[in-house]
């Protein structure tokens, strides 16, 4: 795969992020949940009866990037080797590049995935993964459709800020985002979502009494404020995708790149220049000190998410969702290779590295692709356990293919 | 009713008898592997499992009758090397070892053959669990660790209670350390009676565990398995033995 690019977003330490560090695990243990196994299909189809094929024009940005606010450097390394090359840097409030395609027609239909996520070598399970397709259907936003949500967390000290999290998130964003926010205000929306639920934890955990908890800490102060967990929490729209990421969890993009030449001087011509990135994208930053829950660490540690909005494009191929047990030991552009493969061996026989035939094949059942989304999280948790990841490993597998 | 050294003597044969067994045991298997992929493989397979788990419920229960008289002897045994020792989970093995065991053979092949099926190859389900099987062994995993834990607390309050009643008043009074004493006899007895049922509970959570993770498991993969720990625990004992004789130890 020639001019193999992957974008890393977020200050100058996380370009070292992109190869596999084998942080040793740093956390301690509690109770265990099981392995869920989303059977997509079917959930789907139950949850959206009414799967109007609604047509929407987007313009396509090449890359898409958006990142709201602060002093973030937006970082094209070049990887495949030990070492990242920056290729280009620019300031975030400037588009690297911006290209109109041609209008896509989309299909307002909510995106395949699979979820995996399992204890693995440790002895607790302090992971939490939350999937609600069409969580909410934005009335007062431009772009009507479904909206779909997607969240991995991953706690530490012990399971219930992860566990309140995967309750919770979910129906708070919700009610940020109907609460009247206009779509250029995700940034907002989801900041004060992240705010909200660490209130919520802090609130619920100063509380008397939680006949409801069963986990190993049993809620007793003090080691309860030194609970915690991360939040990585992607909302897929029809034309956008907007990732919040609050800790070392992690969401990576996957999108091909223009590989054909025709298609590369058509958006040449069209007044853009490109940049081929044929891999993964980080979105979010990473950063350590920040965590929902967590009381004794505040104001050191604070529940402020990083957000970006991305523009969909129909390069994208998948999403994937996952804690530091498989970013631990497997670099983002392997785990987007593996989904990218899972999710084509399902799909109609294509010649591998042409492009253009995904499309234009027979579409694969819904089945099908479902299972080729449960297969690239199985087979990414396989990978991190062969290469002994010592922590919990949960992957979300989001496929963005829009089957025409 | 056996002497105190003829106990000895007893356990330790039972001992060496199990490891012999694991050796004869472990050819079987190894040449199991080598048949031919017909029919009635996976049905020979599995009976060959079955016996081997029956040979491990023998022990066991061999094991068990023995302890009831002298359970103290199960927990740093003289017949094991002090590696092994060192590694006893009340007087063996950790049941939750036998999931770190699967992870650790299903790893070993899916990275060998990432890089063909990442250049386009198909060559079937890679890392050999499904998605089945890895969801059960998670249960299986999160069940083990619970009933674990539920069993170190046990032998933690085993533990603790030597350093309490009536343990503590008795050694206050005792004047030298030859004195016997009925009082203290009644009380080890006692204790050792705790010792041995905790024993029991232990090896029916390892019993139990691994006739669920053979369930989990083809039976061409269960072969693997029971290879690889017969190979593990071979090794840890003859590792121990070069460790001893380098420390001068027998």
């Amino acid at each position: 795969m020639a001019g193999m690019c992957c974008g890393v977003v977020g200050e100058t330490e996380t370009s070292a992020t992109v190869e596999s560090s084998s942080r040793s695990a740093r956390r301690r243990r509690m109770e265990i949940h099981q392995l869920k196994f989303v059977a997509a299909a079917a959930e789907m189809a139950v949850l959206l009866p009414e799967t109007g094929r609604k047509r929407h024009k987007v313009d396509a940005v090449l890359p898409p990037r958006e990142t709201e606010g602060g002093a973030d450097k937006i970082q094209l390394v070049e990887s495949g080797g030990s070492e990242a090359k920056p290729l280009i840097e620019c300031a975030p409030s400037s588009k690297c590049v911006s290209v109109r395609t041609e209008s896509t027609e989309l299909v307002d239909e909510c995106p395949k995935f699979g979820t995996t996520s399992v204890c693995g070598r440790r002895r607790d399970m302090e992971d939490a993964v939350a999937v609600h397709p069409s969580f909410s259907r934005p009335e007062n936003t431009e772009t009507s459709g479904s909206v779909h949500f997607f969240g991995v967390y991953d706690g530490h000290g012990c399971s219930h800020v992860a566990m309140k999290c995967k309750d919770r998130m979910h129906e708070i964003v919700k009610s940020e985002m109907e609460s009247g926010q206009a779509e250029d205000s995700w940034k907002d929306a989801m900041t004060k979502s992240f705010s909200r639920m660490d209130k919520e934890v802090t609130e619920w955990s100063n509380s008397a009494g939680h006949p409801s908890s069963n986990c190993r800490c049993e809620l007793r102060t003090p080691q309860c404020d030194a609970v915690g967990s991360t939040a990585v929490v992607a909302i897929v729209t029809p034309d956008k995708i907007v990732v919040s990421n609050c800790g070392d969890s992690r969401a990576v993009l996957c999108r091909k790149g223009p590989d054909r030449p025709d298609e590369l001087l058509r958006i040449e011509e069209a007044g853009g220049r490109v940049i081929y990135w044929d891999g993964a994208r980080v979105l979010g930053v990473l950063a350590m000190s920040r965590a929902i829950g967590d009381n004794y660490l505040k104001p050191y540690v604070i529940p402020v998410p990083e957000v970006t909005v991305t523009e969909r494009a129909a390069e994208d191929e998948c999403l994937i969702l996952a804690s530091d047990g498989l970013w631990d030991v497997v670099s983002n552009d392997t785990a987007c290779n593996v989904a990218r493969m899972c999710l084509r061996a399902q799909r109609p026989p294509s010649p591998p590295r042409s492009p253009g035939s995904d499309v234009t094949g027979v579409t694969a059942t819904d089945e099908s692709s479902d299972k080729a989304c449960s297969d690239a999280s199985i087979l990414l948790t396989k990978l991190a356990l062969a290469r002994h990841s010592t922590d919990n490993v949960s992957v979300v597998v989001v496929d963005l293919k829009r089957d025409l | 009713m056996a002497t105190s050294s003829g106990d000895q003597g007893q356990q330790n044969c039972c001992f060496q008898k199990w490891m012999h067994l694991q050796e004869v045991d472990l050819s079987e298997l190894l040449q199991a592997l080598t048949l031919s992929e017909n029919g009635d493989r996976d049905v020979r397979l599995s009976q060959l499992v079955q016996k081997m788990i029956k040979h491990f419920e023998e022990y066991i229960q061999q094991r068990n009758r023995l302890s009831r008289d002298d359970v103290s002897a199960y927990f740093a045994p003289a017949w094991c090397t002090s590696l092994e020792n060192s590694m006893l989970w009340i007087a063996g093995c950790r049941p939750s070892s036998f999931i770190r065991l699967v992870y650790a053979l299903c790893g070993s092949e899916i990275e060998s053959r990432l890089t063909e099926f990442l250049q386009g190859a198909r060559t079937g389900d890679l890392g050999e669990l499904t998605s089945a099987q890895l969801s059960d062994i998670n249960t299986l995993q999160s069940k083990t660790i619970k009933e674990e834990e539920q069993l170190s607390g046990v032998l933690a309050g085993l533990q603790e209670d030597i350093a309490d009643q009536p343990f503590v008043v008795i050694a206050r009074t005792s004047s030298g350390a030859s004195e016997s004493n009925g009082d203290v006899e009644r009380a080890l007895d006692e204790h050792a009676k705790g010792m041995a049922s905790m024993l029991e509970d232990a090896d029916q959570l390892r019993i139990s565990t691994l006739k669920e993770m053979i369930s989990i498991l083809t039976p061409v993969q269960a072969v693997d398995f029971l290879v690889a720990s017969k190979k593990l625990h071979l090794c840890m004992h003859a590792w121990g033995l070069k460790r001893d004789h380098r420390h001068g130890r027998e």
